[in-house]
């Protein structure tokens, strides 16, 4: 059989692929809009002179990044569901659970990673600085508006950056779980036109793009935005 | 360099790897690398009661395919290696040349015809669903936009989307995880090989009261071992073996050691032979 990636992205197997891509993006965006917000209080949390708050953050972020993704997939979707009262549960299975569990997954996930990030962004700018506005004269809001977080964004955002594309990445492990994002039909259009090597061509190519986008996104931000010397 | 040019050329570089698929390479008749290897390893799935599954006695992988490849490695004078698969692996397993023969409840197709061989038939069966109780489903018809699940790879799923194209088909790794999510209620029914969905609802126990098999077939199929394509001496091996096993009534005395009254799937009588690897027209 020759080398003809075609096949797997024209008529039906193309349609599949699509919208396997399409959902890959979906996941990644949704669980990017509603980790990053998660990974900021759970950094908050960890800065805060509360012991109990810094507690639970600690518990969040390392009981979360200590388990495998895998895991993670398979105990929101196998175990936890059946945890719920009924009629939440009879709700989520109405719905697209596969997806639904998917996005919890990849959001407890993700935001562990993430909070570590803003975190030490946050521990980058001195406390001298916030000290030395407030000495000429700046309220603690401003100085914090004006001084602290223009420089630990630019400091946050690579490696959330970087943070994204694994994210990006890891949506494909959702096909255990039986959610159809792009691995997921990936080993459908092999299954049904025994064209493994061109269908994983195909998909190779399709997370290599959107991979490199969002590392091109990264560098063109580092470049645009240095970190200034403090 | 433009931020363009530089996504372009990473791009480039990024793909390099790819230079590195393996390309098949011709190799020596299939028949005399078995011998010369002194074993013959078997593709199996290990988790699809009667045919392949894990002894729990003994730790090993049992079952009426494993008996087959049995005898096929006694026949050719080596020793038997039984390698477990995922469903959607068998194929590409056997065709990369990491199986030597695929006895993994495989659904003899025209269309698989175009990538493999096949041996006689092994195994006729159909496939069928299972439901909860209530669902009130009892047609298969019934299950027009409703969830289903089955396990990936198979010809379960495009066999359920050619009876019902409206059904919604998610699938599992493995059989066992997608009865899981049925019984879960995250789907009304379960697809699966007739033998093995009648396995899986033997050993539901009591909750059996909750589910329904329905009687109607979705397909029926007709299993085989698997070849990869153009071994003649492999496949005349096979084959012969097969016959033999059918002359002298060993054939009949495997299927009721594993499918007949005193299994767990109770059949009576055994309603095919092996003396065929044609489809039929």
């Amino acid at each position: 059989m020759p080398f003809d990636v075609s096949i797997v992205l024209t008529g039906e197997f193309g349609r599949w692929m699509l919208q396997g891509f399409l959902l890959s993006i979906e996941l990644t965006l949704i669980t990017l809009a509603l980790a990053f917000p998660l990974a900021t209080v759970v950094a908050l949390c960890r800065l805060s002179p509360n012991a109990l708050l810094r507690g639970a953050g600690y518990a969040f972020v390392e009981g979360i990044r200590n388990v495998p993704l895998l895991v993670h997939f398979l105990f929101w979707y196998f175990g936890a569901p059946q945890l719920l009262p009924e009629g939440a549960r009879n709700w989520l299975y109405e719905h697209d659970a596969e997806a639904v569990c998917a996005v919890v997954a990849l959001t407890l996930y993700t935001a562990a990673f993430m909070a570590e990030d803003v975190r030490s962004g946050i521990r980058s700018i001195p406390a001298p600085q916030l000290e030395a506005a407030r000495a000429l004269g700046f309220g603690y809001l401003a100085s914090m508006r004006l001084i602290v977080v223009p420089q630990a964004v630019r400091v946050t955002v690579p490696p959330l950056i970087s943070q994204t594309l694994s994210l990006w990445k890891n949506t494909s492990i959702a096909t255990v779980i039986g959610t159809a994002e792009l691995m997921y039909q990936a080993q459908r259009v092999e299954t049904a036109s025994f064209r493994g090597a061109e269908t994983f061509a195909a998909t190779t190519l399709a997370y290599l793009v959107v991979s490199i986008l969002i590392t091109s996104i990264g560098e063109l931000y580092q470049r645009r935005f240095p970190v200034r010397a403090t | 360099m433009t931020p363009a040019k530089r996504f372009v050329r990473r791009l480039i570089l990024g793909l390099l790897p790819l230079a590195l698929l393996p390309v098949a390479a011709a190799h020596a008749d299939q028949l005399d690398s078995v011998r010369k290897k002194g074993e013959l390893v078997c593709g199996v799935l290990g988790t699809d009661e009667p045919n392949s599954f894990v002894d729990p006695k003994t730790r090993t992988i049992i079952g009426y395919e494993v008996d087959l490849c049995q005898a096929i490695a006694k026949r050719i004078g080596v020793k038997l290696t039984i390698k477990q698969l995922a469903v959607a692996a068998r194929i590409p397993e056997l065709q990369q040349g990491r199986v030597d023969l695929l006895a993994a409840a495989l659904t003899h197709t025209r269309e698989r015809e175009a990538v493999i061989d096949f041996s006689l038939t092994t195994f006729v069966t159909g496939q069928r669903v299972m439901v909860r109780r209530d669902s009130g489903i009892t047609q298969i018809a019934q299950l027009a936009g409703k969830k289903v699940v089955t396990v990936r790879g198979g010809t379960q799923e495009p066999n359920m989307r050619r009876a019902v194209p409206t059904v919604e088909v998610v699938t599992f790794e493995t059989a066992p995880q997608a009865l899981v999510a049925l019984q879960q209620r995250k789907a009304v029914g379960f697809v699966n090989d007739e033998v093995s969905l009648l396995d899986a609802y033997g050993k539901l126990g009591p909750a059996q009261k909750d589910f329904v098999v329905l009687e109607q077939n979705i397909s029926t199929e007709a299993l085989a071992l698997g070849l990869r394509k153009n071994e003649p001496a492999f496949k005349r091996i096979v084959d012969d073996t097969l016959r033999e096993l059918e002359k002298r009534g060993e054939a009949e005395r495997l299927f009721m050691q594993w499918y007949g009254p005193s299994s767990r799937l109770k059949y009576e009588k055994r309603h095919f032979r092996i003396e065929t690897d044609k489809l039929p027209t």
